[in-house]
């Protein structure tokens, strides 16, 4: 976390003024602020905050200067900034559909929900009807935002630690990154033998093609358009989209942080992990880590460093939360029985593979339950089922550096 | 505070909900998604498909290594539709794409097909487990004792069944197409207390917008014969098109034709409600199973081949839908049809704003907003190849995105969340093959609906049965695949995309 002096700027969130650091994103400015519920949910409106801080959940989505439903954890803060939060017509905090939660207490089975009679159907449809969605329809009109193509050999997605030892074994010419910097996961320091920031600076000063910075590779396709290439990439860089033709790619997208199905578990104050280790804030003092295996011991000694105090770890394997207490969450109930209080809760489960681009254009995905996801099958040169697409790094399930240059060897042999 | 434990959080889905579904048989994950809605939100499955997964394997609701994710659709970040709008794609020289779609899981069966064997001998054997197949199905079993199979090659919805946007309109310019959609709109509200679960039809109407001068005549025609038989379909002026949609560009057209009954509704539980009441009836419907031959021998049908064995039957129903001539072939029988990919997009959920489904003649534009808020649209290409193509692209969504921002200005961002494809399965006159095939008695056709039947099977399934077991029905006479032999073409113009 960075503890210098800040500029502070302002922005609004439903209209009241809320001070934030240059820099902070939204999630980061509200979190600050003490601010936990960010919207209500689509169904049950049950008031939800940020989980995963990285862009990968639908939890923290908000109105911001007029276009619904952005995600908070995405948007940087600037001065004038509006932010509205949505789904609670007569205010978020105390918003009077939350009692569709408690009329479905059961839940909600909503395809046999008044099967029998053709008038409370109606009526059901009506209801649903007006309860349904998130967002209103964005203040502003917006004209197409030109974009642009390109043509290139070698594509990579993803500048994590396997992204970068893979673009610069392949020679890339291109490399894709989402944040505003390389890296990935190597500056949460979770494993202090892996990838560093040194590392990561010494690999990015090797790699000779262009690093896409803040670019969100949003679709890979099967190349059908008039330039040639065995792929298209749809990469959206800001407001616009890049259509990238490419000979090979290598998808190198890492993992997503996962949530933990148990009661409560959705409220505000749950956050994944490695999404705190991100954070340019803190959201309390003590925190409970509920995880498994080598993520939670990996998590609780980073967190620590970071300055939380860690008030209980709960490896999943042996206990279980049975109930988050509070909104915003400020304790546990567990299996063995205890109540534990805290300030928030972080869950450090295994970040799942993020087979999406791979899986969607045919390469093969296989549950490895120690993962706790899919992971996409690659043989020893990380060549998936697809001849011209190649998978490194967590995404294959295999330890970044060492695949990343095998999968970067074979894509530029 | 309620003490749900949510797994899906962008949709509200909870464990519990996952476990209701995989004690209804969706216990694989694809099929898990459509039952509960997980994986549909704007995180499109990046927060739950573990989650979900890791129930099913405490559950043991399928063997794991037998699941495979569900089918990851684009965009994976929500983008707006301004960004597309704005990508102009050099696709003069427009080909099929080089690689085509592969199963995740590989080559051969499926992996979650039953193991379990497949009767020796049925009544009815209906290849296609779409609406039609099912319809069907229900149908017959309805009519009393006789053994029908119902074989589906994927999992219920994976067809054109499940891929449709759920557009209902009694708005067509053949009398028989006005007459079937009239009478399925009808059941379909009615479905859920005949079949159990709901559909929800919302009757938002239905506005076909006409930018020339001949499409105005067509439109005007079309009202006429509609009147005639009794819809209150009537055309109007863009000032009130423009009452009835506010954000529509009124300059981008000059007149629509307006059906305030027609409707959209959500097409999946009318798989599943069809299916379920046809097992109830005694009907067997098998998902995962390919077939793979037809026997034909003295000019009859004996039955079918597949992936688990031989079935005899005396009659075999092709409903496959664009796999139709595919599967004929099978017996040695040519069918005219041909598939055309149709590609469609949903948007985040918004609040509601958007009363009808909404189509620009002309260009294929169509567009409506679903019962979760999302608006739901497609467009045809006019440089489409023909193929058994469910591959998605970015030409699509650049031309879509397009079309959309131009007629609906205030859409410019809001974000496009998912894509899929599906093929329609065009005929030579855009009218339906059905009934007997010259040369093969027992093979019955029944397919080539042209995009549009889903929103026809309630009441084809229910002619069709009634015509099997003996009644006179003219339209298996008159739509019959003889007619392209002989001449009789009925053209029907009021396609969309």
């Amino acid at each position: 976390m960075d503890r210098e002096n800040h500029d502070t700027i302002r922005f609004s969130l439903d209209g009241e003024a809320i001070e934030a650091r240059a820099g902070d994103t939204v999630a980061a400015a509200l979190l600050r602020a003490r601010i936990t519920t960010f919207t209500r949910s689509i169904k049950y409106h049950r008031p939800r905050g940020p989980f995963c801080l990285s862009g990968t959940c639908g939890q923290c989505l908000m109105r911001v200067d007029g276009v619904p439903s952005r995600a908070a954890c995405r948007v940087r803060v600037e001065e004038g900034m509006t932010c509205a939060r949505q789904n609670g017509p007569l205010g978020v905090d105390n918003d009077v559909f939350r009692a569709a939660d408690f009329v479905f207490g059961e839940g909600l089975d909503h395809h046999h929900l008044l099967t029998g009679s053709r008038v409370l159907g109606r009526v059901a449809l009506e209801i649903a009807r007006r309860l349904a969605g998130l967002g209103e329809l964005p203040s502003e009109v917006q004209l197409p935002v030109p974009g642009q193509m390109r043509t290139v050999r070698v594509a990579v997605v993803g500048a994590g630690p396997a992204g970068l030892a893979a673009a610069r074994a392949a020679g890339a010419d291109l490399l894709i990154e989402r944040e505003p910097r390389p890296g990935g996961s190597a500056w949460l320091r979770l494993d202090l033998a892996g990838p560093d920031p040194d590392w990561v600076a010494q690999q990015a000063r090797g790699f000779t093609g262009e690093l896409m910075l803040g670019a969100d590779c949003v679709g890979l396709y099967p190349n059908d358009s008039a330039l040639p290439g065995n792929a298209l990439l749809a990469v959206r860089a800001g407001p616009r989209l890049v259509g990238v033709v490419a000979e090979r790619v290598i998808v190198a997208t890492g993992g997503a942080s996962q949530p933990l199905p148990f009661p409560g578990c959705d409220r505000p104050g749950v956050y994944a992990a490695r999404g705190l280790l991100g954070l340019s804030t803190l959201v309390g003092e003590k925190l409970v880590v509920v995880g498994e295996g080598e993520e939670l011991g990996l998590c609780v000694t980073a967190l620590r460093r970071f300055g939380y105090a860690i008030e209980r770890a709960i490896d999943i394997e042996k206990i279980q939360p049975v109930r988050a207490l509070g909104n915003p969450v400020r304790g546990l109930d567990t299996s063995a029985g205890e109540r534990i209080r805290c300030d928030a809760v972080a869950i450090a489960l295994p970040p799942a593979p993020l087979h999406e681009l791979a899986s969607s254009v045919g390469a093969h995905a296989r549950w490895v339950a120690k993962l706790h996801g899919f992971a996409v099958q690659v043989d020893a040169g990380g060549r998936t089922a697809v001849p011209w697409l190649f998978a490194a790094g967590r995404i294959a399930g295999l330890s970044p550096v060492s695949s990343g240059e095998a999968a970067g060897r074979a894509a530029a042999s | 505070m309620n003490d749900k434990a949510i797994v899906c959080a962008c949709e509200d889905v909870s464990v519990r909900d996952v476990e209701d579904a995989i004690a209804h048989g969706f216990g694989d994950i694809e099929s898990l998604k459509r039952y509960t809605g997980l994986g549909t939100g704007p995180c499109q499955g990046k927060s739950c498909e573990s989650g979900a997964m890791r129930i099913c394997e405490a559950r043991k609701a399928v063997p794991p290594e037998a699941q495979v994710p569900f089918r990851a659709r684009p965009p994976f970040v929500p983008t707006q539709l301004s960004a597309f709008a704005g990508l102009e794609l050099p696709a003069t020289g427009y080909r099929l794409p080089a690689t085509r779609l592969r199963p995740t899981w590989g080559t051969g069966p499926h992996p979650l097909q039953p193991k379990t064997r497949l009767p020796e001998k049925v009544d009815v054997v209906i290849v296609g487990g779409g609406i039609m197949g099912l319809a069907l199905a229900w149908n017959l079993a309805g009519q009393g004792p006789q053994k029908i199979l119902v074989l589906e090659r994927g999992y219920l919805c994976e067809g054109a069944s499940g891929r449709n946007g759920g557009g209902v309109r009694a708005q067509w310019t053949t009398p028989l197409l006005i007459e079937l959609a009239k009478e399925s709109i009808d059941f379909m509200g009615r479905f859920a207390q005949e079949l159990g679960i709901n559909v929800w039809l919302r009757k938002g109407g239905y506005l076909f917008l006409a930018h020339d001068d001949d499409t105005v005549r067509r439109i005007e025609y079309g009202a006429e014969l509609q009147k005639r038989y009794g819809l209150p379909t009537r055309v109007i002026t863009p000032g009130e098109a423009g009452e009835i949609v506010p954000e529509l560009d009124v300059s981008r057209f000059i007149a629509a034709s307006w059906n305030p009954e027609d409707g959209v509704v959500f097409p999946w539980p009318f798989l599943w409600g069809y299916a379920d009441g046809a097992r109830k009836r005694g009907a067997q419907v098998e998902t995962f199973t390919r077939v793979t031959g037809i026997d034909v021998s003295g000019g009859r049908v004996r039955g079918v081949q597949t992936d688990r064995g031989r079935v005899a039957a005396d009659r075999v129903v092709i409903a496959c839908g664009a796999w139709s001539p595919t599967v004929a072939r099978l017996a040695g029988v040519a069918l005219p049809n041909v598939p055309y990919r149709h590609e469609i997009v949903s948007s985040e959920p918004l609040k509601p704003f958007l009363g009808p489904l909404v189509s620009m003649l002309g260009t294929g534009l169509y567009f409506s907003q679903s019962m979760r808020g999302e608006i739901v649209g497609g467009m045809g290409d006019p440089d489409e190849e023909p193929g058994l193509n469910q591959t998605s692209s970015l030409r699509f969504m650049t031309r879509y995105a397009r079309a959309l921002t131009e007629l609906l200005p205030v859409v410019g961002k809001v974000k496009l969340l998912r894509q899929w494809a599906g093929c329609y399965d065009f005929t030579p006159d855009r009218s339906p093959i059905l009934g007997e095939t010259p040369g093969v008695s027992g093979l019955l056709q029944m397919s080539g609906f042209v995009g549009h039947g889903f929103m026809m099977a309630p009441a084809v399934g229910r002619r069709m049965a009634a015509w099997m077991a003996g009644g006179q029905d003219e339209i298996f006479e008159k739509y019959g695949l003889r007619r392209f032999a002989d001449g009789r073409l009925i053209q029907e113009t009021f396609i969309i995309g």
